[in-house]
């Protein structure tokens, strides 16, 4: 990396601050500014729409996104005027992830604002925030944020009064990973089971009970008042210039300050790990890293020096994902990790494609065979051919890519750790205790 | 009209259906579990990969039943990336399936067997323990679920919320744990519960009257017309070693009955397997009804035509067309009996009116008649004729036995009378052993066909009458 990445803070400026959730709090640190801005200052939406594309927002949900480029993708209300909507994906369930949920507990004005001027840019009337069902407090804030600004006059009719409207609702999930997919998100909101829809048509035709719809991660929302504030130069200046701006990183696992910090994009991992999380805990060596939450598959501690951003990872042969990266010390065994990982896609595929369907069951057999010494040989080819069976793009919605993903990579970076479970016929690294755990486990799966 | 092209030959499709049934049309064995012409396409079992290539990108396999038609498309179902596409996806269907085709009514007929012989790979790489579910789950009168067999392309759901529009189905549960499910375990209601066994593409949902009655591959498949209602839905009629019908089903028929057909009717077959049959002809004697050669039977209706004039003729519901002509040739005046409206009446298929060809009849000048008043038209009549299958039995069997002494009563029917009201009960062949034309409610002219042979001594109904009016003809000219 030739020049170090600018550092500042912007997502997380406030979230220290005491009663930081309050609307008084968000407005006497230059919150609403970029709501003002947009009613009064004589932005026209397209131009808001421009701005976002210019800034190279890319979506934090995982797909990594143009989010300019999405909200272009909705129909001009002169030619289609139907009702449109707009979905804040709240749903975050990624193993590992937990960024979302430290901006709607400690700066959920921020979050509506974004909501808000998104709203404005895209002429969409209704905002429907899906939370995820077990982040309470989430949602708790979020809906007394949106009370605050209903009773400021920020939500509602005329806001600012101007003849912007704009109503956001809020809802609740009940548990299902698969909810956080766009498609299942919409049909969840409609009231059905959360089974993802084929693609296409797309939301932007055929979203919401069928009208014009767009789906934005809550990160991705709460960038957009800064960028609006601070210009797309700013933004630009921030991260590298394929991925500009800060991204929330969420590093857990074996580390000493687990956390969500807030850096540039292009970060280094090892600064993240070091610099953040005060390096790997008890003194022990990094063994493996998820970068960016479970879908996204382990690399070995040799890829530390990685730049956190969308290309530098996929050259590193995985994905930014949610930048939530997971750490495992030298004591701990992937195929273990790997167990749990398979059978939380086992626990969570909606069931509607074949191949995800018993395709995340039979990994998470093999995986929780091999970790209990009955693996077979064959089982390492089964293994990639499965997962070759299940991905890329063989299925309605990509958790089933997102199972296979971290399995072709375990096989890639960790043969000699499969094959050692088989050759011996144990887990290597296992302690008897361990093994009675599993067993329990196994049977409650 | 889109032109695309499908494994090297150029044809025109209809842009509004999906690929897969571009496919079908033009002779593509392209595979399908989860997709039915009949339902929305859902692209969930991901059997139906095919290679589609649009202009300058690389060509791309897709499910087809998802895949919207576009002009120019190539269409390659024999790629070999398609092809291991869709072994990939057979395989884990067969992950979890029980295998258990010895013992399972639908093999034979199952795509899963089928696919996986075409498709698949010969053996099987799992050795984890397969799902155990419920083997026998009774879902009412009509269904039994096997949840093991299941592969959850959810066709039945799709048919209670789309076809009969009340959804009684659904999946439950999530991935690999999903099931199908009544919604509190209430038992199927309706009609028309029957059709999610013949869509069913596995063994997981079996017709309880069909359970371990026939291998499928013996029975004979004839196609022909459910004669329950005036729709006359198009059906086929399988038969078991030439002799027990053991099954009817629908045949896609876009202008009459779609894919579908009502319990009602597709539950009437044992009626064609219950005897004893009228094998020839009886004549009434000294001691009873005794057996008449047909030729004599014939003889001895012609006396009665010359003795009494022309027949009151009083005919089955059942009566094709043809056999209504000859019966026409007779003379005298013609009724048909036309039973009280059914109860099943709805606004899908049963129509209510137990007649098949009531239309036919009435352009024939037949007149219906209810059977009530038909018995006390025959009281004022020298001489009835009483003419096709079941109609004996419309009549009621014992108020035929009341009517006067002098009334002489000719029978043609399927089925000899319980008690002796006839002078001469002539063998007919039932609706599974002829052929002939039904005219339905929209005029629609549905075939029965010849599904198995007629008793001894029984010619059709046609040939019979056409031989009575040739011995009658001098008397009937008068």
């Amino acid at each position: 990396m030739s020049a170090p990445l600018k550092r500042e803070t912007y997502l997380l400026s406030r979230v220290d601050l005491p009663d930081s959730h309050r609307l008084a709090v968000y407005k006497a640190n230059g919150g609403y500014a970029a709501l003002e801005k947009v009613l009064t200052g004589g932005h026209t939406p397209a131009q808001v729409i421009q701005l976002v594309k210019d800034s190279g927002l890319r979506g934090r949900g995982g797909a990594g996104f143009s989010t300019g480029l999405k909200w272009s993708f909705m129909p001009d209300p002169a030619k289609d005027p139907r009702p449109r909507y707009l979905a804040v994906n709240a749903d975050e369930s990624e193993p590992g992830t937990c960024k979302d949920r430290v901006l709607m507990e400690k700066d959920p004005h921020g979050l509506v604002e974004g909501i808000l001027v998104a709203c404005y840019a895209m002429r969409v009337k209704t905002a429907y925030v899906y939370v995820r069902g077990e982040y309470r407090q989430s949602y708790e804030r979020v809906e007394a944020a949106i009370a605050e600004a209903r009773a400021a006059g920020l939500v509602g009719q005329k806001i600012l009064g101007t003849d912007f409207a704009c109503e956001i609702w809020m809802h609740k999930g009940a548990g299902a990973y698969i909810c956080g997919e766009e498609t299942g998100l919409m049909e969840s909101l409609e009231g059905k089971r959360g089974h993802p829809r084929p693609k296409p048509p797309f939301p932007a035709g055929f979203g919401l009970w069928g009208q014009p719809t767009t789906v934005n991660n809550v990160e991705t929302l709460s960038n957009v008042p800064f960028i609006v504030l601070r210009g797309a130069a700013w933004f630009q200046s921030l991260g590298t210039p394929k991925s500009p701006g800060n991204v929330l990183i969420g590093i857990s696992g074996h580390v000493e300050r687990p956390g969500v910090y807030e850096l540039p994009l292009g970060i280094r991992a090892r600064t993240v790990l070091e610099e953040c999380a005060s390096g790997v805990w008890k003194g022990r060596s990094l063994k493996a890293w998820l970068p960016g939450g479970s879908s996204t598959g382990f690399l070995p501690a040799a890829k530390i020096d990685v730049a956190m951003d969308h290309d530098s990872i996929k050259e590193a042969g995985s994905m930014l994902g949610t930048a939530a990266m997971v750490m495992l010390d030298e004591t701990a065994c992937t195929v273990r990790a790997m167990q749990v990982i398979a059978r939380f896609y086992d626990h969570e595929s909606c069931g509607q494609c074949s191949q995800c369907r018993e395709g995340t069951q039979w990994l998470h057999q093999i995986f929780a065979r091999l970790e209990r010494g009955q693996g077979r040989r064959e089982d390492i080819e089964l293994l990639s051919s499965l997962a070759n069976g299940m991905a890329p793009g063989k299925t309605i919605c990509a958790l089933s890519d997102a199972a296979a993903i971290p399995t072709h990579a375990v096989v890639k970076h960790f043969r000699d750790e499969l094959e050692e479970h088989v050759r011996l016929g144990r887990c290597p690294l296992a302690s008897p205790h361990d093994v009675s755990d599993w067993v329990a486990e196994e049977a409650h799966a | 009209m889109t032109k695309i092209t499908i494994d090297g030959r150029e044809v025109e499709v209809d842009p509004k259906k999906p690929l897969i049934a571009a496919c079908h049309e033009h002779a593509s064995n392209v595979p399908m579990y989860c997709y039915h012409p009949g339902l929305s396409p859902v692209g969930s079992c991901r059997i139906c990969q095919v290679e589609v290539k649009q202009g300058e990108t690389p060509p791309r396999v897709v499910v087809a039943c998802r895949t919207p038609v576009a002009e120019g498309m190539l269409v390659n179902t024999e790629a070999p990336k398609a092809h291991e596409a869709r072994r990939q996806c057979l395989e884990f269907l067969l992950k979890n399936h029980p295998l258990d085709c010895p013992i399972c009514d639908k093999a034979g007929e199952c795509d899963l067997q089928d696919y996986a012989f075409m498709e698949g790979q010969g053996e099987g790489r799992s050795v984890e323990p397969r799902r155990k579910l419920e083997k026998r789950k009774s879902l009412g009168d009509v269904i039994v679920l096997d949840q093991e067999r299941c592969i959850l392309c959810s066709r039945c759901v799709r048919f209670f919320e789309e076809v009969t529009e009340k959804p009684q189905l659904t999946v439950a549960g999530l991935g690999a744990r999903s099931t199908i499910e009544t919604f509190a375990d209430r038992p199927l209601e309706g009609n028309y519960q029957g059709n999610v066994a013949d869509i069913c593409p596995v063994g997981a949902l079996t017709l309880k009257p069909f359970r371990f009655q026939a291998r499928v591959w013996n029975l004979d498949k004839f196609a022909s017309t459910c004669g329950e209602c005036s729709r006359g839905c198009s059906i086929t009629v399988e038969v078991l070693r030439r002799s027990e019908v053991k099954r009817l089903r629908p045949r896609p028929n876009p202008a009459v009955n779609q894919w579908w057909m009502c319990d009602h009717g597709r539950f009437s077959f044992p009626r064609f397997n219950t005897g004893p049959r009228l094998a020839g002809s009886l004549i009434r004697g000294t001691d009873g009804l005794e057996p008449i050669e047909l030729e004599d039977a014939l003889d001895e209706a012609a006396d009665l035509v010359r003795a009494h004039g022309k027949p009151l003729l009083v005919v089955s519901p059942w009566l094709t067309q043809e056999e209504a002509s000859a019966a026409r040739e007779l003379g005298g005046e013609g009724l048909f009996l036309s039973p009280a409206p059914s109860p099943l009446k709805d606004d899908f298929l049963h129509t209510g009116d137990p007649c098949p060809n009531r239309r036919g009849l009435s352009e024939l000048g037949f007149a219906p008649v209810a059977p009530g008043e038909a018995l006390e038209r025959m009281r004022r009549a020298k001489l009835v004729f009483l003419v096709g299958e079941r109609a004996a039995e419309l009549c009621g069997i014992e108020a035929l036995s009341t009517l006067p002494a002098w009334l002489r009563l000719v029978v043609f029917d399927t089925h000899p009378l319980a008690s002796p009201a006839a002078c001469v009960e002539i063998g007919v062949p039932d609706s599974c052993e002829r052929t002939g034309t039904w005219i339905n409610v929209d005029g629609h002219a549905g075939m029965l066909s010849i599904a198995r042979s007629a008793p001894p001594g029984v010619a059709p109904l046609v040939r019979t009458l056409a031989e009575l009016q040739r011995r009658a003809q001098g008397a009937l000219a008068r």
